[in-house]
This record gives structure tokens, C-alpha cells and sequence, in this order.
């Protein structure tokens, strides 16, 4: 590289497995000297890394490398992600876009713009393709770092596209993974969320999830462990002393999708109703306060009206913490798209807001039950006012003051008042040491 | 003079050229494939594209695990895109195949002290050929539900006495009705597997069945068909 430093901006759409991702990129990037910037400010190179999971994500990754080419004309625009796998050609074949690069080469991608300021012209199918060669996140765009233990999904949903793009599901031996962990707590992070594409599906060496949550769990230092998102049918129910832990938040993003067992059937789903009520029940009977968020699907082919009634019905029963709802969206290639009775998009909009009506009287009521409740919030930022916020363990959002408050440091807050409503609320706090 | 020939394009070891196809009916064949060093579980589904098409399906592994060809069952589709392209294969012709796929297998700790009930709707019988094929001790009963007789797809692999046959179009099968409805009056042992594969709606009806007559969602197994 010039003596000049260059910059690099980046923008991440979708998941958190994209988001840990980035994350890792950044600190490679930064360790080899290029300056981190803002996405909106100029930069050198631009790195997308896009997600493809429905229409809108398309849309909005489409949209996000027009932004990123048109803000810096001649620079270096990278695009990866899902999309990147979804429309490789098409991406291909965009002036604007300098490299498209793979997901299983990601972690590659400094050698890429390092070989292109040195003149050298590289095409990104040379590059080393390995889905876990991304190094222990150090400099971040987040306070919590995720720890990669799994990628890909053979689970082959009906609606989904992922398998596709991301490939057949495959594990992290769990040595390698602990290293991340100890070195990842090295950099400084007291919050880890263990991620992967379908992290219940993890086998290594006849080791399940729960060893590894274990494993982890294990690991010396003041940290805690966050889980990002789990299939209903990934574990057994001895999980639920894993929660038993110190260092184990009390909350599980557990994806039910549907509340009818025949359109969970339907999108081959491994689960149903009672198992995921199961599961609900197994966990509050022993910690009354767990925090379950999951996410549903409206609208999915030849969902009837009673169909969509059930999927309401379980939000209510199960008292979700929040809900990411989601609108069916046909992804191409996927045996849903080939379904008969497609729901037409009014009507997905029309469910689609009564799910989520349901979702935030469910999340107001949770976010309530705290009220006079402790949580240690790890703070995230802190304004010009000196508020600070963060995450409780149960992952609520709250807003406090204080004095000498910095970054990433684990505080006592008694929890006061819910503010706002929906994905905005949060939960203001006073300080107790 | 003599060439050399050298192909232009290095063929990806997922590539197999078709060694195969078995009529079965007048709509069902099966595609037998090299096994070569593809390794599988009984009840394991692949992928399968056709070479040039950027197309692909999945399909149950009809062989046993330890059988010398890789083979799936399908049903042609009249107006289907890709099992009528599937028919027209011929031998030497290039299929990908993609997996092996899926955790529909059989608990093998579980095979000396349990017995097996596999209920298969039409093709949905794929995974349970490869299953009696790769266990020959196996304790098993095959409910198979097919529209006509014929649909009984290689009936005499399996012990008369294991495979029960529901047609719901004609007379030729144990049964004259759906399986559901032979469900419904049959009994089983307190400690029997059941592995159902097939269309959504058998499934759906045949788990409220089982789970009616006091049977563990643990003990039932799908695969949905589509």
C-alpha cells in the first residue's frame, strides 16, 4: 500500500452472521492500515455485503450499491453477501461494481483490494474460499461481537432461498472456535452472541450445539453469552440448564414462522406447535421471565384465514418479547414459489399489520412486566446528554444516567418506564452501581 | 493422423452419467446412477439437476446404502418442468447430483427393541426401499397409499405379510380407501417408530391419527413431499 492511508466504508444488510461478518472484515482492514469510514463519507472501497432473504432485501441491497457507487465515484465498490451468490452473473455484468465476491471468500477480501491498489488485476474466484477464515473481531461497528460456529443450512425450507446461497450446512471444530472466543475477549468484548446459519444443526465430531454453548461457557473471563437465533427443534432439553450459568443471557430468538402445524408442514418446517410450546413451557417453568422473540411468516401459499389466526393466536399465547414479521416473499428456485394458491400482496400487507399489532401489545406487555425489575445493561453508546444505552440480559433496551459512564462496561439498572412502542420502545432506568 | 482428444471442460466429480432408467408405470420410473463414492443414509434425499439446466429437484434416495448404484424414484409431472425432462434421459447422459440431504434417517440404536412403521404416500415410498434395503433385520410394516394397484412400486422387494397396500382408485390393494382411513382402525406397539413421508395433508391427517392414539410426536418422523 502508498504511504497514503486509504479508506474503506462499509454497509451491512441482513442477518447477524452478515453483521459478525463485516465486523471481522473491518478489523482486518484496520489491522492493515486502511482507514475505517463512514458509509456516507468518501471513500476508497466500498465493501456491500448484501442479503437476499426476500424481495425487500433485494431491494434494499440493490439500492445500497447504487448509494455506495454513486457517493464514490472511481473507488472500489466490493459486493458480497447472499445477494452476491443469489445474482452473481447479473452483478457481474454492472459497470458500477468493481468485484462481486462469494460468500465462502469473503474472509478474502483484503487480499483482493490489497492486490488491487498493488495494480495486480485478481479475479475473485482465485481467492481462498473457506467460510471460517474470518479472524477474531477487534476493531467493530458493534459493542457485542459474534463468534461464528456454523454456516449453511440443509434444512431445504420451502420458502427459503439460503441453502442456495450459502451453501450445505457445515461446523466449526470447536477448538477453533474457542481460540476466537479467547481472543475475541482479548480485543475487549464483554458480550459474545454465538451465530451461524442454522446453529442447532451443528455437528462436529459428534459434538451438538449444547457442547459447544458449554465450551464456551467454560472459558474464563467477565463476559456474557448471548445465542442469536435457534430453530425450535436444534436442541434437547437438557439446554435448558445451560441457562442455568452466569454468564448465559435469558433470551432465545426461537423462529416459529407459523402457528398452524399445516403451513408448517408446508414450508417443511421440523417442528410443530407443541413442540415449540414445549420448548416455551420447559423454559418458563424454569426462569418465568425468559425472553422468547421469534420470527413469522405471513401470507405464505394458500394460507388461509384461520391458518393466519393460529400465527396470531401464538404470539398471544406465547408472549413474545418481539416478532420480526415478514411478509412471504417468492424467492426463485424454491419449491414454495412453485405452490399453488399464492396469497395476493394486499392481503399479505393486511396480516402482515395485524401480526405486528399483536407483536408490539405482546412486546409492550414484556417490556412492562420489568418495570421495577434490576438488569445489567451493558452500555452501547452514550449521548451528548450523557444518557447512556444498552442491553439488559434479557435483551431489553434501556436508557439511563449517570456519571463517568463509559462504553462497554456492565452496569446495575432498576428498570422505571417504558418509552415508545414497537421495534423504537425501550425502558428507562436509574443507575444503581 | 490421430487426436488427442481433451475436453474443454473439467466435469465436476457431482456429475454422473445416467446408468439407468427403470420403468416402473406408465408416469413412474427410477434413474440409476454410478454409485461411485457417494456415501448416504437410508432415508437422505439429493438434489438433482440436468446438465445445461439451471434447474434443480430434490428427490429421496430409493437404493440402499450399501447398493452398487445411487437411485431415486420419480413421478413424471405432465406439466411439470422438470420430471418430464427427467423421463427423457437416456443412458450416458449427465445428471448433477447434489447432498446428501436431511436427517429423516433411521435411529440405528433403536433397531434391535423397536419396530418400525414406515407410511408412504405414493413416491413418498423412496426412503423406506432404501431403509429395508440397507436393514435387512429390520421390524417394520409398510403402509403404502397409491391411487391404483399398479402405483405398488417394486412390491415384490418387500415380505407380503411388512407391506400393506391402500388403493383408494381400485380394488387391487389389501385395502380399498386411503391409508388415513386404515390408520385410524390399525394398532400398534406402546414402543413403535413412525416415519411418514409424503404429500403435506397425508402427513398433517396421519400425525393427528397417531398423536389420537396416544403416540409421542418423538416417535413420529417426517419428510413432506411436495
Amino acid at each position: 500500500m502508498s504511504s497514503t492511508k486509504k479508506r474503506i466504508a462499509f454497509k451491512t444488510l441482513g442477518c447477524r452472521l452478515n453483521q459478525y461478518e463485516t465486523d471481522a472484515l473491518v478489523s482486518d482492514f484496520d489491522k492493515a492500515g486502511y482507514e475505517i469510514v463512514d458509509f456516507k463519507d468518501r471513500a476508497d472501497v466500498v465493501v456491500v455485503n448484501t442479503c437476499t432473504v426476500t424481495n425487500q432485501s433485494d431491494q434494499k441491497s440493490r439500492n445500497t450499491i447504487s448509494q455506495a457507487a454513486r457517493n464514490n465515484e472511481g473507488s472500489v465498490v466490493v459486493v458480497t453477501g447472499c445477494m452476491a451468490n443469489n445474482y452473481k452473473e447479473k452483478l457481474e455484468g454492472e459497470e458500477k461494481i468493481t468485484y462481486v465476491v462469494e460468500n465462502n471468500r469473503k474472509g478474502s477480501i483484503l487480499n483482493l483490494v490489497d492486490a488491487h491498489f498493488g495494480g495486480e488485476v485478481m479475479h475473485p474466484a482465485k481467492l481462498h474460499a473457506d467460510v471460517f477464515q474470518f479472524h477474531a473481531v477487534d476493531k467493530s461497528l458493534h459493542t457485542r461481537s459474534a463468534i461464528k460456529i456454523q454456516d449453511g443450512c440443509d434444512n431445504f425450507c420451502t420458502f427459503c432461498i439460503i441453502p442456495s446461497v450459502r451453501g450445505r450446512a457445515t461446523s466449526r471444530p470447536i477448538p477453533d472456535i474457542i481460540e476466537n472466543v479467547k481472543d475475541t475477549l482479548a480485543n475487549g468484548f464483554k458480550e459474545l452472541v454465538i451465530t451461524g446459519v442454522n446453529i442447532g444443526r451443528y455437528d462436529w465430531e459428534g459434538k451438538r450445539f449444547e457442547d459447544v454453548l458449554e465450551a464456551i461457557l467454560n472459558v474464563e473471563g467477565d463476559f456474557r453469552v448471548r445465542i442469536s437465533s435457534l430453530e425450535p427443534d436444534g436442541f434437547s432439553d437438557d439446554m435448558v440448564k445451560l441457562f442455568a450459568h452466569p454468564k448465559m443471557t435469558p433470551h432465545l430468538h426461537l423462529c416459529l414462522q407459523s402457528g398452524s402445524d399445516k403451513v408448517l408442514l408446508r414450508m417443511r418446517r421440523m417442528y410443530d406447535y407443541a413442540r415449540f410450546e414445549h420448548v416455551v413451557n420447559l423454559f418458563r417453568a424454569e426462569y418465568p421471565d425468559f425472553n422468547f422473540t421469534s420470527d413469522m411468516i405471513v401470507g405464505f401459499p394458500d394460507e388461509s384465514e384461520e391458518e393466519f389466526r393460529e400465527s396470531v393466536e401464538a404470539v398471544k399465547q406465547f408472549g413474545f418479547g418481539h416478532v420480526h414479521t415478514f411478509k412471504y416473499s417468492v424467492r426463485r428456485g424454491t419449491r414454495a414459489e412453485r405452490m399453488p394458491n399464492h396469497i395476493p400482496e394486499k392481503i399479505k400487507t393486511e396480516r402482515s399489520a395485524i401480526l405486528r399489532e399483536a407483536s408490539e401489545d405482546c412486546r409492550d406487555q414484556f417490556l412492562n412486566s420489568f418495570i421495577g425489575k434490576t438488569q445489567t445493561v451493558l452500555i452501547e453508546g452514550i449521548d451528548d446528554n450523557g444518557i447512556a444505552n444498552g442491553y439488559g440480559e434479557h435483551y431489553i433496551p434501556v436508557h439511563f444516567q449517570g456519571e463517568g459512564l463509559s462504553k462497554n462496561t456492565f452496569h446495575k439498572v432498576k428498570l422505571i418506564k417504558v418509552e415508545g412502542r414497537g421495534e423504537d420502545a425501550f425502558v428507562t432506568g436509574e443507575l444503581i452501581d | 493422423m490421430t487426436m488427442e482428444f481433451k475436453p474443454d471442460i473439467q466435469l465436476d466429480e457431482t456429475f454422473y452419467k445416467v446408468q439407468e432408467v427403470r420403468k416402473l408405470t406408465e408416469e413412474a420410473f427410477s434413474i440409476r446412477l454410478p454409485r461411485s463414492r457417494f456415501k448416504y443414509h437410508a432415508g437422505q434425499h439429493v438434489s438433482l439437476g440436468i446438465h445445461g439446466d439451471y434447474q434443480s429437484r430434490e428427490y429421496s434416495i430409493y437404493s440402499g446404502e450399501n447398493d452398487e448404484c445411487l437411485e431415486v424414484l420419480v413421478k413424471e409431472v405432465k406439466d411439470g418442468y422438470f420430471s418430464p425432462k427427467l423421463s427423457k434421459l437416456k443412458v450416458g447422459d449427465l445428471v448433477e447430483v447434489s447432498g446428501p440431504f436431511g436427517k429423516f434417517r433411521i435411529d440405528e440404536k433403536k433397531i434391535a427393541d423397536h419396530k418400525f412403521v414406515f407410511i408412504a404416500s405414493g413416491t413418498g415410498i423412496a426412503p423406506f426401499r432404501s431403509m429395508v434395503r440397507t436393514h435387512p433385520q429390520l421390524d417394520y410394516t409398510l403402509i403404502h397409499g397409491v391411487r391404483y394397484g399398479s402405483e405398488a412400486y417394486d412390491k415384490q422387494e418387500y415380505a407380503a405379510d411388512r407391506h400393506i397396500l391402500c388403493t383408494s382408485g381400485d380394488r387391487s390393494g389389501q385395502v380399498h380407501g386411503r391409508l388415513t382411513t386404515y390408520l385410524a382402525d390399525a394398532t400398534f406397539e406402546k414402543n413403535t417408530q413412525f416415519y411418514l413421508c409424503g404429500n403435506s395433508n397425508m402427513i398433517f391427517d396421519a400425525i393427528e391419527i397417531l398423536k389420537n392414539k396416544g403416540f409421542d410426536r418423538d416417535q413420529i418422523h417426517c419428510e413432506v413431499y411436495f
